[in-house]
Order: structure tokens, then sequence, then C-alpha cells
């Protein structure tokens, strides 16, 4: 395998090398390696059906994008995160740019624009602009950080990000400009803007969302598409319409509910064979999940979770800079906000958005991206503080 | 790297960064505390999810997994054999053939190329395209009630079905029950048809029945009257489905089906067929008597003993069978034509009809009770007699005739006059006697309903002063005359019986008194197992006779004169009946009824009467009425005579039709 000269030369590199793998944090890189792999398992039995003639037919589409977001993941490992906040700006403009694309190339898919086809692949841009729409953001917060308790800074801010989340928004895919919000929210909060314009910006956010929902339709004005707003509310009385907008809901908790502790294993799963359970393989995994694997299984998924962002929190501490410190914050803040919608969801005590389950809803885009977000988390550990070292 | 804002202003930066950003980046506690809030946020929403989950798997999850299985395992009705019905000795009239049906569940057509998947079928089974379109509109939201395509098809069309299975998905053929009329057109407006419920009828039909959409249901006849003892209890299947309905395994039958029961008519198919033959052929007799507008008739024959319907026959009729299966528009357009002159209706039991000279025995019962007249007076018959004010005149049907008569003597001959002056002698009471001619009628069964148990029934009209009033508009026609009573006492004018109703006044004059109350069914049965016999499961026993209290001086004398009319040389049928050899008493009869479409009256062809019990033979009470006929002796006569020859088993020698009333 190795030929003798450069094996040779590796007691040169070796010392480099070996030291940034001992700075990797590998709890986190086992985390997230484990909650794919778990995930993967889980979407095999979850798919098996789906497909007439190919029970794989999923497994290996997925397999292949977790190939590419390993891939991703090495070489984003490789960069400087600083790297990333000097380029800030083509970043940003980047995140602007794949959305306009969006709009500009996109077929109609299910009624949004989220789709560019790529050949036999799909490419869904606004999974790419969460990790860019972080770091751009952070970027420019980081560069800004002594002066975020100036209110004019922290609307500076919110006001470029408010170019890309009504772009998504528009497309529309409600969902993801929440999660942006999110993002948003959390690298505010880390980058150090004061309590008090936190909290106004909170109050103004739950303002607005009165009178989206509430206050605009009844003078006649609707921001959301009818089917929005039901998803929205639909989730605080699930009895209202039970084969209507909250039949997945509905079907989504018996699914769950019929999983009892231990499961009922991948034939017995009967709402997700005989698609009783709509969006199975997509927004709704983690009902299936829990169908199949019951508690137990659901449990310890949920764990892994908790310990990927435990580990990435941990990953704030350690930054080198505050531009680590922001982008980990946005990254793993947007992170526990999808695995909460998403499995809040399919409880029916959140509402319903397309918001894809990390490291396990079947889908390309969010799989790379997610390990590619990893990658950045990781590479701020590894270049990070570490005391008593 | 510039900063942002760099192109909107030159002069000055948007936001410019922090100079002090170079300074070393430092962990602080105040960042420590918000990173320790993100970490209670997270530990928090772990929470809120990890007890969520538990409370939905481990607290309830027994009652979700319920609700999952019951999402998935569909129950279906087995369709149960409907019962069989037969006649008065167990012979079938109406059974059961299986069938094949060809189903479609929209569930499982193809989202791509479904209407023209449709346009191939229906030209494969010649259903027209927009009968299964709407059939499937229909059933929106309902995918688990397949939509019956069409029902005894083909072997060829099947073979075809099956073989191209894949290019038809949701096209099921299935086996079925179809209604088998073996004997053709035999009985069709007793019996009825069945059909697959509407709409309607479900609204209507209590929840204790049980109907579903979907499910068969007699429309008509004893179909319908008996449909709850005939339809059986359907069984159930199970079915496992997918969230679309398509099913996932096969059928599994969870309960049999339990067939419908036998229902036991009082109808003999032997003299039913001669009944519906007789009138055929009354009706030749009379076109070529040259009334051509002889078009129809009914037959009615009852046991006097207890009403029960040996024969009940309606002419035109159809075949039931065009109802079973999948039904051709046009042939239900050819039985709604105007020629077709309504095959459907039961003429027997609702057909309305003036009784003409067959109602004169019950003017003569009414009078002699009444006091107003003696059986043995005599009366002249003349060819004319003028009542009234205006001096109305009103004619015998036999001009050459002037001679006194006794009443048996008057019914043989059938003499109008005669009976003009008794209706005249009841126009002429005093007011307080009231309308005793009415009163006796309708204790006789006239204007009401027999209460037949089959229903449908007509109850025909028996005028009487109030009714008058109520029924016209001008004074003038409100007054009752005395051309009402006197046309009244031989059955016109206003009067309407159907031949149920005459027959169950012949009956009466048989039994000698007593009003039967007529029925068709006798009881339901299981059916017979092989060897074991048909089980009775409910009987129906007949109602018992009501005497109607008259004398039975009045009675015989009326049999007299009904015996005359069949066998004295001077009777109105004795060419007929004359060389019967059973001794028969009946009375003819030719009604004048209006045409509307001819501007005319046209003659009613009646005969109605009754014979004897013979031997094992029972007795018998029988109307025949030849719509348009002429002459009751020319039509109506031959053909009652073919029906008792089948009844007696015997046969007149010589016949010899007789243009008389």
């Amino acid at each position: 395998m190795l030929d003798y000269a450069s094996s040779r030369s590796l007691p040169r590199e070796q010392p480099a090398v070996l030291a940034f793998l001992r700075r990797l944090d590998w709890v986190l890189f086992g985390a997230v390696a484990a909650l794919v792999a778990y995930g993967l398992w889980g979407v095999a039995g979850i798919t098996r059906h789906d497909v007439a003639g190919n029970e794989l037919y999923y497994v290996v589409r997925q397999a292949i994008a977790i190939g590419l977001g390993f891939a991703g993941l090495l070489l984003v490992l490789a960069v400087d995160p600083d790297r990333f906040r000097r380029a800030q700006k083509p970043i940003f403009a980047a995140t602007i740019a794949l959305m306009l694309l969006v709009f500009a190339l996109a077929d109609e898919t299910r009624g949004s624009k989220r789709w560019l086809d790529l050949g036999p692949f799909q490419f869904q841009p606004s999974e790419f602009g969460k990790l860019l729409f972080v770091l751009a953001l952070a970027g420019f917060l980081a560069d800004r950080v002594r002066r975020l308790d100036e209110a004019r800074v922290v609307l500076g801010a919110v006001g470029l990000a408010a170019i890309p989340i009504l772009l998504v928004f528009k497309q529309p895919d409600l969902g993801t400009s929440l999660v942006y919000i999110a993002a948003l929210s959390a690298c505010l909060f880390v980058a150090g803007a004061r309590w008090s314009h936190l909290l106004a910006l909170a109050v103004v956010g739950l303002a607005s969302i009165v009178a989206v929902l509430v206050l605009l339709p009844k003078v006649g004005v609707e921001l959301l598409e009818p089917y929005q707003k039901e998803r929205l509310t639909g989730f605080t009385n699930p009895d209202l319409d039970p084969s209507g907008t909250t039949y997945n809901v509905t079907q989504s908790i018996t699914a769950i509910g019929s999983g009892g502790l231990d499961g009922r294993g991948v034939d017995g799963a009967t709402q997700t064979r005989l698609d009783y359970l709509p969006e199975h393989a997509t927004d709704f995994v983690f009902a299936s999940f829990a169908e199949q694997r019951g508690f137990l299984g659901a449990a310890l998924l949920l764990g892994l979770y908790l310990l990927v962002v435990w580990r990435a929190l941990r990953v704030i501490t350690v930054a080198r800079d505050a531009f680590g410190a922001i982008a980990a914050g946005g990254i793993v803040f947007a992170f526990l906000f999808q695995v909460f919608v998403n499995v809040g969801m399919t409880m029916g005590i959140a509402p319903v958005t397309g918001i894809p389950l990390p490291f396990v809803t079947v889908g390309g885009s969010s799989m790379v991206v997610n390990l590619l977000a990893v990658g950045v988390l990781l590479s701020i550990h590894a270049r990070g503080v570490h005391r008593g070292r | 790297m510039g900063n942002w804002g760099e192109r909107r202003s030159s002069s000055r930066r948007f936001l410019p960064a922090d100079p002090r950003v170079t300074e070393p980046y430092r962990f602080t506690p105040q960042l420590a505390l918000r990173v320790g809030v993100l970490g209670a946020v997270a530990l928090a929403v772990f929470a809120v999810l990890v007890l969520r989950l538990w409370a939905l798997q481990v607290l309830s999850g027994d009652r979700y997994l319920v609700a999952a299985q019951a999402n998935q395992v569909r129950t279906l009705r087995v369709e149960a054999p409907r019962g069989t019905i037969v006649d008065r000795n167990g012979k079938p009239i109406v059974t059961n053939v299986p069938g094949t049906a060809v189903q479609l569940w929209p569930a499982d057509m193809p989202e791509q190329g479904r209407y023209r998947m449709v346009q191939r079928l229906a030209s494969l089974l010649q259903v027209p395209v927009s009968d299964i379109t709407k059939a499937i509109e229909a059933r929106r939201g309902d995918p688990l009630t397949p939509i019956v395509v069409k029902t005894a098809v083909s072997e060829p069309r099947v073979q075809y079905l099956e073989e191209h299975r894949a290019e038809f998905p949701g096209v099921e053929v299935v086996d079925t029950y179809l209604r088998n009329y073996e004997r053709k057109t035999l009985a069709a407006q007793i019996l009825g048809y069945v059909r697959e419920i509407s709409k309607e009828e479900l609204e209507e039909k209590d929840a204790v029945d049980d109907y579903r959409a979907g499910d068969k249901i007699g429309k008509a006849g004893v179909e319908a009257a008996f449909d709850t003892y005939l339809r059986g209890t359907p069984g159930a299947a199970q079915i496992r489905v997918d969230s679309l309905g398509r099913p996932q395994s096969a059928i599994q039958t969870q309960q049999f089906p339990a067939p419908g029961n036998d229902v036991r008519l009082t109808i003999d198919i032997d003299l039913q067929r001669a009944a519906e033959q007789a009138l055929t052929f009354g009706i030749e007799r009379a076109i070529e008597n040259e009334n051509w507008y002889a078009n129809g008739g009914a037959a009615v024959a009852i046991d006097p003993r207890d009403g029960a319907i040996l024969a009940l026959a309606s002419n035109p009729t159809y075949r039931p069978s065009i109802f079973a299966g999948r039904v051709d528009p046009r042939k239900l357009a050819e039985l709604a034509k105007p020629g077709a002159n309504t095959p459907a209706l039961n003429r027997a039991i609702a057909g309305r009809y003036p009784p003409g000279s067959t109602f004169k025995p019950v003017t003569a019962l009414a009078a002699i009770e009444e006091g107003l007249l003696s059986p043995y007076q005599s009366i002249q018959c003349t060819p004319t007699r003028t009542y009234g004010r205006d001096e109305q005149v009103f004619k015998n049907w036999n001009p050459y005739v002037n001679e006194a008569m006794t009443l048996p003597t008057a019914l043989a001959a059938s003499c109008d006059t005669y009976f003009y002056e008794v209706g005249n002698s009841f126009y002429e009471l005093p007011a307080q006697r009231g309308q005793p001619l009415q009163k006796w009628a309708r204790a006789f069964g006239f204007g009401v309903k027999s209460g037949l148990d089959l229903g449908g029934e007509d109850p025909g009209l028996l005028p009487t002063i109030a009714w008058k009033r109520r029924h016209y508009t001008s004074a003038i026609d409100k007054l009752w005359t005395p051309g009402d009573s006197i046309q009244l006492a031989i059955g016109q004018k206003d009067m309407v019986a159907t031949p149920l109703q005459m027959t169950r006044f012949y009956a009466l004059l048989a039994n000698r008194g007593k009003l039967v109350t007529p029925y068709l069914v006798s009881d339901v049965e299981q059916p017979s197992d092989g060897d074991r016999p048909p089980v009775v499961l409910r009987r129906f026993p007949p109602v018992p006779p009501q005497d109607v209290k008259v004398s039975s001086s009045a009675l015989a004398a009326i049999d007299e004169g009904l015996r005359a009319a069949t066998s004295a040389a001077y009777g109105t049928s004795v060419g007929v009946f004359g060389s019967f050899p059973v001794p028969v008493a009946g009375k003819t009869g030719t009604a004048e009824k209006w045409n509307s479409e001819l501007n005319r009256m046209l003659d009613q062809s009646w005969w109605c009467g009754y014979g004897p019990k013979a031997g094992r033979k029972s007795p018998i009470a029988l109307c025949v009425v030849i719509e348009n006929g002429g002459f009751g002796g020319e039509a109506a006569a031959p053909a009652a005579l073919r029906i008792l020859e089948q009844h007696y088993g015997v046969e007149a020698t010589v016949i010899a039709e007789v243009p008389s009333d």
C-alpha cells in the first residue's frame, strides 16, 4: 500500500496531523457518525416497502449522500474557520444568488419552488443556505462584536438577515425560514447582543406572528397561503378536521403511539407500510422510526441528538475567536430547532412545517449540509483554545 | 476584505468593522451564562420531546395500537343469496343463479389514463361511459364500496378481463347472485323486481334493517313487500387495505351470509299461466270481433273460502329479467313508451275500470236488504226508461226485449231497465235513509282497498253525494241526480272498481255472504336442505272472512240468476259456459269507459263468476276484464272459461261467443 518513500516522509508531517487529530472532538464526531448510521438503519426499515422490487432504493441514495457529506466534512475540516469570516460577503452573495436561482429555474414542486434538478439528483438550495447564512451572519457579527450593544448594529444584522429569510419565505418554504430566524436569534444571542434588545426583538417577532395569523387576515391581507396557516394553527386543535389538514398529524400520532415500548418492527408497522402515514421517509420520518423501533429506539435517537447538541454547545466555549463562537451557536441552535420542530410536529406539539429531521430524513441536500456544518463545528473545535492542555 | 454597504455609500461605510476586534477573543462569564441558557433550552426541549414520546408510546400505546389496527382492516359486506319465491305447491317462480359481476374500485384506478381505461371497459362490457363516470362521481369519498359496472357478464368477456388484468387496474370480476325468472313473464307484476338500493330508499329505511349502499332491494311487488324476509343477512368479510383503500390481502370471511328465506305464494303457477294466456286469448277474441282497441286486461282468481289468490294476471306484461343485472336503459324506455300501455302496472289490483253489469248483484243485494226489492217481484224489462225532470231516456242494451222479469231472470238476461228501476228507487228514498246502495257497496269492499298483503292497490271509486260535492266545481255537477243513482245501479258513470275488488265481491257471493281479505303470501320458509323439508318460519294466516249480514234468501236469488246466466237459454254467457261440465255461475259486463284519446266511449269486456268445490279442486271466484274488448260475452267470458277449464281440468265442448252484456 504505502511505498517506502512516502512512509519516510511521514515523520515530518505526522506530528502536525496527529496533533490536529488529537484536538478533534471525537465524541462529537462519534456521536454524529452513530446518528448517521442509526438513521440509515432506521431509513432502511422505513423505506423497505416504498419502492416495489427495490427495498434498498432510498438506502443507496442516502448512503451516497452520506459519503459525499463525509467527504465534504473532511474538506471543511482542513479549512481554517476564519476564512469563512473573511469570505463573508461572497458567502452572503452566494446565499442570495442560490435563492434567486431557485426562483429563476425551479420547477413547481408541490406548489413550492424548493428544488433544482441536477440530473438524477435534486439540489435543495435552502438547505445549503442554512449553513451559508449562519457563516455570513456570524462573520458580520464577529467583525462588530464589540459594538453589539448598539441597537443599530443589531438592527443592521437583522436587516441583512431579513433578505434571505424573506426569499426563502417566498419560495415558499415557511419551515426553513423559521430555521433561519432561529439561527439569527442564536447568533445575536451568542455574539452578545443586549438582553433588552433581544427582548425587544422577541416582542416584535411575536407581534408580527400575531399580525400575520390574526390581525392582517381580519383586514383582508393574507401573507400566508391558507394551507400554511392551517398547518401552523392545526396542531393546537388536532380533532378539528381529522381527515383534512390535520390528517397527517393524526396518523403520525397514531403511528408513534402504536409503536409502544419496543416497536412494531418493519413488517408490523402498518401505518408506515400501508402508507397511512404520508411523507414517512421525509417530514414524518420520526413517526415511522418510533412506530418501527418503539420508545426505546426513538429515545435512543433523541439521546444521540442531545449528545450532539451538548458537544456542539461545548464548541462555543472553546472557540478561538468570536466568529467561531457565533457560528457554532448559530449552527447548534438551528440544529436544535430543526430537531424540536420536526419531532414535535410528528407528536402534535409543534406546527406542521416541512423541516427535515437532521441526519435521518431521506434527502441528500440536508444530509450533506448537516455533515458540512458538523465539519465547521469540528474545525472550530480543533482550532480552539483548549485550557488544561 | 471590505465591509458591508461599501457599494451603497462611498462616503460613509455601513457599520464599519470594529477596530477592537483585533483584541484577543476571550470566553467571558457573560458568554458562559449565555451558553448555559442555550444548554438549558436544549435540555428543556429534549425533556419535552421525551416526555411526550413516553406519554404516547408507553402510557397510551395500547390505545394507538388499536387505532392503527382499525385503520387498515375494512369490513365488507358479503351478499347473501336472496330467497326464492315459490308457488302454493312449492314450484319455484323466481330463483337465483350465480353470476359474475364486474366491479370497479375507484381507489385502485390509475391516476393516468383513468378515462381511457373507463372507455375501454365501457366498450368491452357495452355499458355507456357516462354511466360509469356518474357512478364513480356518486361514490366519491367511499372507496370501499365498489361500483358494479355490470352483472351477468358473458363468459368470453370475463375471460378477456382476466387475461388482460394488468390493463384494467381496479377492475374485479366477482361472483354474485342474479334473479332468475325461469318462467319468463309469468307473474311479472306480482313478483316485482330487485335492484340496487337508491339514495332515497336508503334514507327512508330504518337503521334496524341495516341497509347499506350497494345492497339490492326489492323495488316492486312481492320482492318489495317481503324484502325483509327475502334478502337474508349479509355476511361480513375483512380485508386489509392501505390508506387509499387498495386491498392488501385476500378477502377473509368473518361471518358467512345467511341466505334469504323463501316466500310461498298462494298462486298456482299453472292457473297463473292459464290466466295470463287467457288474457291474450281474450284480447285476440275481442280484436277478431272488431274491437280494434282491445289492448290489455286483468284476471283475478281467488279461493272464496279464505281469500287466497290463485292467479293474478295483468296484460300487457314484461320480462322482469330486464331488471336483473345491469339494466339496459333502452329496454326500460320501451316499458315507458305510450304504445307499451304500461306493462309494469298491475291492472288486477290497480286497474280502474267501470264494473258495468257485473255490479248488478251489488245493487240487487242492497235493494233486497233495504226492502226496496223482492227477488221474485216482476218488473217490466223495457227497451228504454225515462227518468228525472229533464226526462232523460235510459236505454237497455237489448232494444228488442219487453217482458216482465224477476230478479234471477233480470240478472241472467242482464236487463238494464230492470236495474234502472231499482236504482231509481234508491234515488227516491227520503234523505234520512242516507245512501244505502253505497253503504252496502262499501260493506262489499268497494271504494276501499282490500288489504292485500302485496300493497300497491287502488281503492277504486264509489261515488257518493259527498264525493260529488267535493269532486266537482260547478254547482250543477255537484248535484246528485237520478242519473247518478240509476247509472250506479249498473256500475257505470263515476263508479270505478279494480278486478280484485270485483273478485272479492263474487267470492262473497260464492261463500254466501262473507267478505274475505285476499292474500298472496301464505308463509315464509327456510328453504329445504336436501332431505329436510322446508321449515315454515312464519305463517301468514288468512284474515277470517267477515260476515256482511245479508240474508241467505237474497244470496240464493242472486245465485239462481248467475247460474241461469251461464246455463239458461236466455243467459248472457250460455253460449260460452253452456257445455262446461262444472256448474259455474257468473255475470257478464260491458262497461262503457271514456277514452280520451279517441274521444268516445269504449266497451270494457267483463266476466265475473264463481265455481264450486269439485273433488280436490277448490272453489273459485274469478273475474276477467278485457280492456276495450267489447261485449262481456265476446271476450272476457271466453277468457274466463279458459281459466276455469284449467282450474277444474275439464273442457267445454261447444263454445259460441255471444255478443251480449
